[in-house]
């Protein structure tokens, strides 16, 4: 049985030192970690054959909790170059100028202002750190994981893509199943729902689309072959960078590929899904993890020699260019010393591993309780007592601690055993 | 009343003040949507915050509306507001005794957009007009022999509103 490591993409990894799971695990903690297969019950895991459960954890592994704003910000940051400031000045200004979408649908500026506000001071803040050299991006992570400017944002994309909707009825109600107000009021702008399928195209209309972003699904149905089944949802994209959201019914989930995205190898979630008001569900201690490693995690940062990355110019002292060890910079690693046994790599558009490879002997690791999450941890579908094993057993998925993990000791066999029940 | 205003945009900082941020959050939220209630006041609503201070309690007011058992009194409710507000509904209370079939003896209410159906566009003044037009069209029996008797019995229904009824004395 073999796990893929998330983020590796063959040889051609441009950053191996980057394909760190302490380094995934302090970002994605604080974030959505989504582990998949838990919307397979043990009973449809049955009718699975071990070849498909294999497939499915592989393209589970590259699960990354949903993201639905600003991931043209987290692109466009990782390309950190001057000439973005110029960039991100324009789309502040669409952004903006998208005010008059809710304007015409008779929302009031001050009820709708503080969202807006929270998303240009993002922009600007991009703005003025491109402009000042300062590679110091702790904002973004923070603003994209602190709860109140993350929710304002998504907030204001629901506003957006609610507008866009009443504005455009006739061309969602055809696949409304009730009344475009009320569908927006259920469907849309509630804090606690999901994007579904018809709210999605009209954030991608109304909002992304401006943007130049391409956006694409990639459809993680039952046909043949190993590889995911995508779908272009844009016509165009003239900036050639491409969002990619991972879909299974009722969710969907950012994914990112080393390939062809510019000079990307995308890695960092750093958004909440648009329904990110699920903090209490989540132990706040998750927000405690240091920002800084995490940062580590932004691919590019460190290695793009036009970043000219000063040691000195950083806060964060482990924001080294050469780090000493790939894993050297993770708190994690010294609370958890035998996670640096890490499974072998296996990319995801390998041929199938056999899937009777014995597992690796268990190591010594601590004990989890049953209850914890065991693989998907959408908080919509996770349990209110599992919020706090959250930051030591489910930061990232391919660590041993992840019960969704072979090696962990409480690693459920009915899920994975080939001849099992 | 404290207000802290303090810069958040050094990042080393950031993390601390991460917390408090919330609260400056919100309360900045609370008093724009107070100076919304001042500024432009809805007739049969109105809602101001508590003498203690933090603005996250509230004490509103509506009047029923005319055509309803409620027509003439005026009911007292209470808002808490959480940290994370509004990207969670305020905790809304009926203090005034109150007989509705969305609302128990113990003033809590029934009402989708105060739990799962709660927008971040939501404010006291539509949350309180939302309550004003819940008391003349009941829809979910959290007081099933109100419902009942709402469907059966108007008159009757009226009379149960009036004998529960109480004004509140000013506090």
């Amino acid at each position: 049985m073999s796990l893929s490591k998330p983020w590796n993409h063959g040889s051609h990894h441009p950053f191996p030192h980057k394909q760190n799971f302490d380094l995934y695990r302090d970002v994605s903690s604080s974030l959505r970690p989504a582990f998949s297969l838990s919307t397979f019950s043990p009973f449809a895991m049955n009718a699975l054959s071990p070849d498909e459960m294999e497939r499915f954890q592989r393209l589970s592994n590259t699960y990354q909790p949903d993201v639905q704003p600003s991931h043209s910000i987290a692109l466009d940051y990782a390309n950190a170059d001057p000439t973005l400031a110029a960039k991100t000045n324009t789309e502040s200004s669409r952004i903006k100028s998208l005010n008059t979408l809710l304007d015409q649908i008779g929302l009031a500026d001050h009820i709708y202002e503080i969202f807006v506000d929270a998303t240009e001071d993002i922009l600007k803040r991009i703005i003025d750190a491109i402009q000042s050299g300062v590679q110091d991006e702790s904002f973004l992570v923070e603003a994209f994981n602190e709860g109140y400017s993350s929710d304002a944002v998504i907030t204001h994309f629901r506003l957006l893509t609610g507008a866009w909707i009443k504005l455009n009825p006739g061309r969602y109600l055809p696949f409304l199943p009730m009344p475009v107000d009320q569908y927006c009021s259920t469907r849309i702008d509630p804090v606690k729902t999901e994007i579904d399928e018809v709210g999605l195209q009209a954030l991608i209309h109304g909002v992304i689309e401006g943007s130049g972003f391409g956006v694409e699904i990639l459809y993680l149905d039952r046909s043949e072959g190993d590889a995911v089944t995508p779908h272009q949802l844009t016509t165009n994209c003239p900036s050639g960078a491409t969002l990619r959201l991972l879909y299974r019914p009722g969710h969907y989930d950012i994914l990112y590929q080393a390939e062809s995205t510019l000079n990307v190898a995308p890695i960092v979630n750093l958004q909440y899904g648009l329904s990110s008001d699920y903090t209490n569900s989540w132990d706040n201690a998750t927000l405690g993890f240091d920002m800084n490693s995490s940062l580590m995690a932004i691919p590019n940062l460190m290695q793009d020699s036009s970043f000219g990355m000063g040691a000195s110019m950083s806060p964060m002292p482990s924001v080294s260019p050469a780090p000493p060890s790939p894993y050297g910079m993770s708190p994690q690693q010294e609370m958890y010393p035998p996670m640096q046994s890490h499974p072998p790599i296996a990319s995801i558009s390998s041929p199938h591993p056999p899937p009777s490879s014995a597992p690796p002997p268990m190591t010594s690791l601590p004990s989890r309780s049953s209850d914890g999450p065991q693989i998907r941890l959408n908080p919509l579908v996770m349990k209110p007592n599992l919020s706090r094993s959250l930051p030591v057993t489910t930061p990232f998925k391919n660590s041993p601690y992840n019960q969704a993990h072979f090696q962990n000791s409480d690693f459920e066999p009915i899920h994975w055993e080939p001849h099992g029940r | 009343m404290d207000y802290n205003m303090e810069d958040t945009q050094n990042p080393v900082e950031a993390q601390k003040v991460a917390q408090r941020n919330d609260t400056q959050s919100v309360t900045k939220r609370l008093q724009a949507e107070l100076m919304q209630l001042m500024l432009s006041p809805s007739p049969g609503i109105s809602a101001f915050p508590d003498a203690d201070g933090d603005l996250l309690a509230w004490t509103a007011t509506i009047t029923g509306p005319t055509e309803t058992p409620y027509e003439g009194l005026t009911l007292k409710l209470s808002f808490k507001f959480p940290n994370d507000y509004p990207y969670s509904p305020p905790t809304v209370l009926f203090k005034t005794p109150i007989y509705h079939p969305n609302v128990d003896f113990s003033g809590r209410i029934c009402l989708d957009i105060l739990k799962d159906k709660w927008s971040a566009v939501y404010n006291v003044s539509s949350v309180l007009l939302s309550l004003q037009s819940l008391l003349g069209e009941p829809n979910n029996p959290l007081n099933a022999q109100a419902a009942e008797l709402w469907d059966s019995n108007q008159e009757e229904f009226k009379r149960h509103v009036l004998a529960r009824h109480q004004d509140l004395d000013d506090e």
